[in-house]
């Protein structure tokens, strides 16, 4: 994307200010979703997020610098809205969520179980994952965004990973022992 | 086993496309909201000239020396008002003074005119039997 599209749409140009929402809303719109865990709530997150950036157009001073900027806006509007409006975790995942997790052909149910079981981490550690693994962000940039030190996002990281990994470990065990007991019917043991 | 898992994690949360017609949408939304801070606009100078100093906004005056204005206007009004008001209860109650004291001086007079009868008639009584003697039965 040629930096000349920033400078036509600080310009006024509606078009290159479109080019530049296409090449980002996919960003911007999966922090919201897995953020909040609503398809509709992330579509106006993104929707606000950009309406942010159209008035301040004036001080992104790069390609790289709408990028931070648009991640920083999206994660920090998130962790607010999600501290005014708990609606996260005890909502199921929204239908279409699953679709794009279902496209891997290695193991699409393992990979829906991670993204359902972040949602259950605290809306920093989710978003410090999201940066992390969603948008393969560094740690100092991670951190830059959250405005949180790098030690805080680096265990933040630790922690949310080893509860992860426990967690996937036990919906198996879970997963398991159901299949277990399946095809035992209680009712005409003896 | 770190890694793996690290990687089945970027796997799990690749990003997602936006509905369709996000950008319409929100394009549609755009007129509505004005940018605040509209692109500064950089004009190189010759490198022999004296930077120029910077260009501050003008500001318009025209509308708070009018309202200034209007409120001094309205403070003096107000001021001669209560004035001409205070003037016009000063002579009216110097009016109300003097027909009091006019009254008064009436009243005096007619009371002494009264007074004067009243003594007339004590100190010169009409004489009754003299009559009763003109007329004997």
């Amino acid at each position: 994307m040629p930096d000349s599209l920033l400078t036509q749409a600080r310009a006024g140009d509606a078009d290159a200010f479109a080019a530049l929402v296409r090449a980002h809303q996919g960003s911007v719109f999966s922090i919201g979703l897995r953020m909040l865990n609503r398809r509709d709530a992330a579509e106006d997150l993104a929707q606000d997020v950009f309406l942010q950036l159209y008035r301040k157009l004036g001080d992104i001073e790069s390609l790289e610098h709408l990028g931070f900027w648009l991640r920083r806006v999206a994660s920090n509007l998130a962790i607010d809205w999600l501290r005014r409006i708990p609606y996260t975790s005890t909502q199921p995942l929204d239908e279409e969520m699953q679709v794009p997790a279902q496209e891997h052909p290695q193991d699409p149910l393992m990979d829906r179980e991670l993204a359902r079981l972040l949602n259950e981490l605290s809306p920093p550690a989710r978003a410090v994952m999201l940066l992390r693994y969603q948008e393969d962000r560094d740690l100092a940039e991670i951190g830059a965004m959250l405005d949180m030190p790098v030690n805080t996002v680096k265990s933040h990281i630790k922690r949310s990973l080893t509860t992860l990994r426990a967690r996937m470990i036990g919906a198996r065990l879970v997963d398991c022992e159901a299949d277990e007991t399946k095809p035992i019917n209680r009712e005409k043991l003896p | 086993m770190t890694d793996e898992f690290e990687t089945q994690l970027r796997r799990a949360l690749r990003p997602v496309d936006a509905p369709e017609g996000f950008t319409e949408k929100l394009m549609g939304r755009l007129p509505k909201a004005e940018p605040a801070n509209p692109p500064v606009v950089v004009v190189a100078l010759p490198s022999s000239r004296p930077a120029a100093p910077a260009l501050r906004p003008t500001r318009n005056f025209v509308l708070p020396a009018a309202l200034a204005a209007s409120l001094v206007a309205a403070v003096m009004l107000g001021q001669h008002m209560g004035q001409l008001r205070d003037q016009a209860r000063q002579q009216r109650e110097i009016a109300e003074g003097r027909e009091a004291s006019r009254e008064l001086m009436q009243a005096l007079r007619v009371t002494s005119q009264k007074l004067d009868m009243a003594y007339q008639a004590v100190t010169n009584p009409p004489s009754t039997s003299a009559g009763e003697e003109e007329n004997p039965s």
